[in-house]
């Protein structure tokens, strides 16, 4: 991955080499540190004060001309560099007003997947995000073209796009880093992503935004014997998935000191899963099986004295948080639950150039087979830093 | 038939006459001045709201719904809307002109030298609150009155008068409130932010500090203690302060010093009772003169 690092540090030497801009893209670098401690069994974090290895993001964005804008995020998790993001976007000029943003991103699907993760009140990533969209969620590489809808009182977005679908496989793929899996299991299956958002203001100090989300596509593909015969010839099936959401966001700010937030979103995952079932001739027959499962979150955050916030979150989810990726589980699973009641406190010293985040999280597992788990409680404190140009924060 | 085709004539002929410029502005004392010298020949909005910090504003989407089919953006530059970009952005107006009003302003506060965030929130080009004198707005006026006219030639004579009457209205005005601070002159007052040099300046008031330590940055003990100090040995009367910012910090230090602590709306709209730029420049001029 440092080649991506020496390829980006060479993009900027020669950016004014060979343009005629004398106007250097905006760069900026995120800064996180966190500490942690928990109550899990048999780990060697046990009780035991924790440092993660710091993570930063470094951005580069700025006008590639009038028309678009390039953005690049390289970031380092776990002591590994990996691109996080790297696209270009068509602002203005297109038939309808559309806007076209073409390479890996952020997907819009739901309000939260889009922002990233340091700019969430709250520290760990919403369980169903993990479960479905892996664990940097839906992020992938793809076309998305964007259109305001001409609802004239109020603003209405439209976004459709189109994905490899990396994103999806990761929650079922055992080892995610290896790109090659991907195609092992999916094949080459684009996958559709589709947002439409709607926002109002509902007085001077209070707005709304809702969207319904859905991503379709192919999941997995597998050799299936179909007649449980062990010298059958096996029938390659594709497995299909929807992905059906609604999100929330309501947002009272009566002044520059004081916001409160109450914003949710939940998911309806649909799906064709690989199923044994009876023997056959000789061997159990394999079939494809439809299963029903969701996820969801919804939290409140009261944002006082400018400098301080403190909220509280619930999620849930179908599937079991920790579990490793596989046929059967996360986004396959529709039998165990994982349930997260977190809370927070933020301070913010000086608006977003320094943030310290104190967070709890409480997970309780419910196994379909009646398996006893126990609750698993994580204390972390976080600090971020934000060096460089700071961009306005969008609703 | 004939009817129909006569009257569609009519009210084709009716809404080309009725056609007008769209403006959207970024504050609200911009929006004032637009709506002087266009009036009814122009249509105009207006972003950031006169009791919202102009620094920081969230990016609502309806701002872009604002600008999407608006002709002309003013703005009031130097730095002062970091946020417009991204609401033109997604606008996706690729026709919009974004006006700069302060390019004919004389700045104060440019500063010299390295900038960097131990600074504060300094702005490179100077600082941006010069529509709070009002030979500025006399500045800025004008120039939205040549944007307009190029805009909308047709309604140059009529956007001319407007503006003679409204510069007219506000020599009268600047005289009048000159008048009323006449005997304030030299007087030293503390600000909370480094807002209020240009309005300063052209009424012979002397800003001897604020409460924010460095531009943009929250009040500390550590700087409340220098001023509470400073205050006491220059017998300072006023702490003057928009009326967005938080009084906690400013009413510490009126309470350890017996300064009064003056809250005021820069911006029309930003209290009750203030609908024009010369509503707001009267009630600063009054609350002042009435305690300085």
């Amino acid at each position: 991955m440092k080649y991506i690092l020496i390829f980006f540090l060479f993009i900027l030497l020669i950016t004014n080499t060979y343009s005629q801009s004398n106007v250097n893209p905006d760069i900026s670098l995120i800064g996180t540190f966190s500490a942690f401690t928990n109550n899990i069994k048999d780990t060697p974090e046990h009780g035991k004060l924790n440092f993660e290895t710091p993570s930063m993001e470094l951005y580069i964005d700025g006008y590639l001309n009038p028309y678009s804008h390039a953005t690049a995020n390289i970031a380092l998790e776990g002591g590994e560099f990996h691109l996080e993001e790297i696209y270009a976007q068509i602002l203005r000029g297109l038939p309808l007003d559309m806007q076209i943003k073409a390479g890996k991103y952020l997907v819009g699907y739901g309000k939260i997947n889009t922002i990233h993760p340091h700019a969430w009140q709250f520290i760990e990533r919403p369980l169903f995000h993990q479960v479905f969209f892996g664990p940097e969620g839906f992020n992938d590489i793809g076309v998305n073209f964007s259109f305001i809808l001409p609802t004239e009182s109020f603003y209405s977005n439209l976004d459709l796009g189109i994905c490899k679908g990396d994103a999806i496989a990761k929650t079922e793929v055992f080892d995610p880093a290896d790109a090659d899996n991907y195609v092992d299991f999916r094949g080459n299956s684009p996958i559709f992503v589709g947002r439409l958002s709607s926002f109002f203001d509902l007085d001077d100090y209070t707005n709304l935004e809702v969207g319904l989300s859905s991503s379709y596509g192919v999941h997995a593909k597998m050799d299936f014997n179909t007649v449980g015969d062990s010298t059958a010839e096996l029938e390659n099936k594709s497995l299909k998935y929807f992905y059906g959401g609604i999100d929330f966001k309501l947002k009272y700010k009566p002044d520059s000191y004081t916001a409160l937030t109450v914003q949710g979103e939940g998911l309806i995952n649909n799906r064709q899963v690989f199923h044994q079932g009876d023997v056959g001739v000789n061997i159990p027959v394999e079939i494809s099986e439809k299963i029903n499962s969701f996820g969801g979150f919804i939290f409140i955050d009261y944002l006082f004295s400018r400098q301080f916030s403190v909220g509280a979150k619930y999620d849930f989810t179908y599937g079991i948080i920790g579990d490793e990726p596989s046929f059967s589980t996360l986004s396959n699973d529709d039998k165990n639950m994982t349930h997260c009641i977190s809370g927070w406190f933020g301070y913010y010293p000086i608006e977003e150039t320094l943030a310290f985040r104190l967070g709890v999280q409480n997970l309780s597992f419910k196994y379909d087979d009646g398996t006893l788990r126990d609750n698993e409680t994580t204390i972390t404190l976080q600090m971020l830093f934000s060096l460089g140009p700071h961009k306005a924060h969008p609703f | 038939m004939k009817k129909s085709i006569l009257s569609a004539l009519i009210l084709l002929f009716s809404t080309l006459s009725l056609a007008e410029v769209k403006v959207v502005t970024t504050t609200t004392v911009i929006y004032d001045l637009v709506k002087e010298i266009g009036k009814e020949k122009v249509k105009v909005d207006y972003i950031c709201r006169g009791d919202q910090d102009p620094h920081f504003l969230e990016i609502l989407p309806s701002y872009m719904l604002k600008l999407r089919n608006a002709n002309l953006v003013f703005k009031i530059g130097l730095g002062l809307e970091i946020w417009l970009q991204q609401i033109i952005d997604g606008s996706r107006n690729d026709k919009l002109k974004l006006i700069d009003l302060s390019t004919d302003i004389e700045k104060k506060d440019v500063p010299t030298g390295k900038i960097d965030a131990s600074q504060g929130d300094i702005h490179p080009n100077g600082n941006p609150h010069y529509w709070l004198d009002p030979e500025n707005a006399k500045i800025m006026a004008r120039n939205i009155f040549e944007v307009l006219a190029v805009e909308s030639p047709q309604d140059e004579n009529y956007f001319k008068k407007n503006l003679n009457d409204y510069i007219s209205k506000l020599d009268a005005k600047i005289g009048e409130w000159k008048s009323k601070l006449a005997s304030s002159q030299g007087r030293s007052i503390i600000t909370f932010h480094k807002s209020w040099i240009y309005f300063a300046d052209r009424f012979g008031i002397r800003v001897v500090g604020q409460v924010e330590p460095k531009p943009g940055i929250p009040p500390t003990p550590s700087h409340n203690a220098e001023l509470i100090s400073g205050i006491k040995k220059s017998e300072i009367k006023i702490i003057l302060m928009e009326n967005y910012y938080s009084d906690n910090a400013p009413n510490q230090l009126a309470r350890s010093t017996g300064a009064k602590v003056i809250k005021v709306a820069n911006s029309v709209y930003g209290q009750p009772g203030i609908n024009s730029y010369i509503q707001m420049m009267d009630s600063i001029i009054n609350s002042l003169s009435n305690n300085l």
